[in-house]
């Protein structure tokens, strides 16, 4: 901050968001490397006596690096200790953005799919320019947007087999214990995904953004959207928007 | 323009102090490490909350019901005991198998196979829930506990059922609530045959309220208590009351 005045930046994520997300990352990674350790007591879905029809890798255990808590007992312990963690913080997180009015950056716009093509045309080349955002881009906003739909159903999904007969009805609700669980272990792999190329983008086209999460505060002229950037394209900042975009928009 | 770039070194120092930070974290949490050893008392915490809840979820009318196109697992059915090998109660050693329902009850029982197959024999077809993620199919008969509570004349201030075999001392203690739940048996058959060795015989507990590891096999003692009496894999780290 020393060196960057505050009126060179503005202020863009709140602290109580700031804290929720970084609270919410480590929950998910003791969740997801707690959970991939419980699932390879047991690699596989089908009943005893029966065969799944729907997981090509029965019997393949996840890679031990990518599993957290040693061995069963120490995974199921993290992970139902954890599990507290993740769903207060995810309750306060959402509570705070419907109160304060974050919800409205995050939740789809009319034209999303065109805006979000215009977005994917944009990233592929096939589009000059940058395509006009507020604080994210259409992409961005469908990908904020499933997360907690995601973290949802995998809250439910885990009650549903953390508790298959007095929350027997839940279970029922996602096709019975098997089932169930197969859609945890979807579910888990579509947050995966979701924060993988989270991250992946932060990194290759808005690492200011990472600064924003920590600080609070960003400046127009880091914004993709100024600096026309696509993955690796454009990363270094351009001038303040206040005095229009100094680069050539258009493929490099 | 001189403060842009100041400030996009700075930054750059500053992503990768994060990343680096990042990098550390994952080291530390992945790589199968067990985590921190601090943390074990967080865990203890937060399995004795988790109790609290499944406590409170606990409701004797919610009974499971095996879905009806599963199939009984029958020779897949997972065989497990933790002596060296397969623990086979030998009469000529031995004596005569029995089991004594004994702790906080007013007439303590000592009952045979045959006076156990010849109290109300109650007949489910249930899920098995095992920790590791796994479940099984069977139809069990036998004995419900709350039958053996009721014979024994159970006293008020029995809290908790140890539930002990002559499997190299695996035992396993429950709260009364799950131990008086209907679908919690002294199983004597599955799928309509007396026990195999391999599945407990000759009596086991089973039940599809509490995790497989919570129904001790190759019974020989209910003992009802005031306290809890941990279990072999409780003792070991794994969730003592491990309700499903």
């Amino acid at each position: 901050m020393e060196n960057t005045t505050a009126a060179d930046t503005r202020p863009r994520h709140h602290w109580v968001v700031r804290v929720t997300h970084w609270v919410n990352v480590l929950a998910v990674v003791l969740m997801t490397g707690s959970g991939f350790r419980i699932f390879n007591a047991y690699p596989g879905f089908a009943r005893k006596g029966e065969t799944f029809c729907c997981y090509p890798f029965e019997g393949t255990p996840i890679p031990a690096w990518m599993t957290f808590g040693g061995w069963l007992a120490g995974g199921r312990n993290w992970h139902f200790a954890a599990m507290w963690l993740l769903v207060l913080n995810g309750l306060i997180y959402l509570a705070f953005i419907y109160l304060h009015g974050e919800w409205r950056d995050l939740v789809p716009r009319r034209g999303h799919v065109r805006d979000s093509w215009e977005m994917a045309k944009f990233y592929l080349f096939l589009r000059k320019t940058h395509p006009r955002q507020g604080k994210h881009n259409a992409l961005q906003r469908g990908a904020y947007f499933a997360m907690p739909i995601v973290g949802l159903l995998l809250v439910l999904t885990g009650l549903a087999i953390w508790k298959p007969v007095q929350l027997g009805v839940l279970t029922t609700m996602f096709g019975g214990y098997v089932w169930a669980r197969y859609w945890h272990f979807v579910a888990t792999w579509l947050l995966v995904l979701l924060s993988v190329v989270h991250v992946f983008m932060v990194l290759a086209v808005d690492p200011y953004s990472i600064r924003a999460m920590v600080t609070g505060r960003y400046k127009d002229s880091w914004s993709p959207e100024t600096r026309n950037a696509r993955p690796f394209v454009h990363l270094l900042p351009g001038r303040d928007s206040a005095t229009g975009v100094d680069r050539q928009p258009g493929p490099s | 323009m001189k403060d842009n770039r100041d400030s996009s070194r700075f930054l750059d120092r500053r992503s990768f102090i994060q990343l680096t930070g990042a990098a550390v974290t994952t080291a530390l949490l992945g790589c199968d490490g067990r985590g921190p050893r601090d943390a074990q008392k967080l865990l203890r915490w937060a399995e004795g909350r988790n109790e609290g809840v499944e406590r409170a979820l606990f409701r004797h009318t919610s009974i499971d019901r095996a879905s009806r196109d599963a199939k009984l697992a029958g020779e897949a059915f997972p065989v497990y005991y933790v002596s060296k090998t397969l623990p086979v109660w030998d009469a000529s050693v031995r004596g005569p198998w029995s089991l004594e329902v004994s702790g906080l009850v007013r007439h303590p029982l000592t009952l045979s196979l045959d006076d156990l197959l010849k109290l109300k024999q109650t007949r489910h077809r249930v899920n098995h829930y095992c920790v590791e993620g796994w479940t099984a199919v069977a139809e069990w008969s036998g004995v419900r506990v709350s039958e053996l509570a009721r014979l024994a004349g159970l006293t008020p201030d029995a809290k908790y059922v140890d539930f002990q075999s002559f499997d190299d001392g695996y035992h396993e203690s429950w709260d009364i609530d799950s131990a008086l739940h209907r679908q919690t048996l002294i199983a004597l058959a599955m799928d309509g045959r007396l026990l195999a060795p391999a599945h407990g015989a000759p009596a086991r507990l089973h039940s599809p309220i509490k995790l497989g590891y919570k129904s001790t096999k190759f019974l020989t003692r209910v003992v009802f208590m005031p306290e809890r009496n941990g279990g072999y894999w409780s003792d070991q780290g794994y969730e003592w009351y491990a309700g499903t």
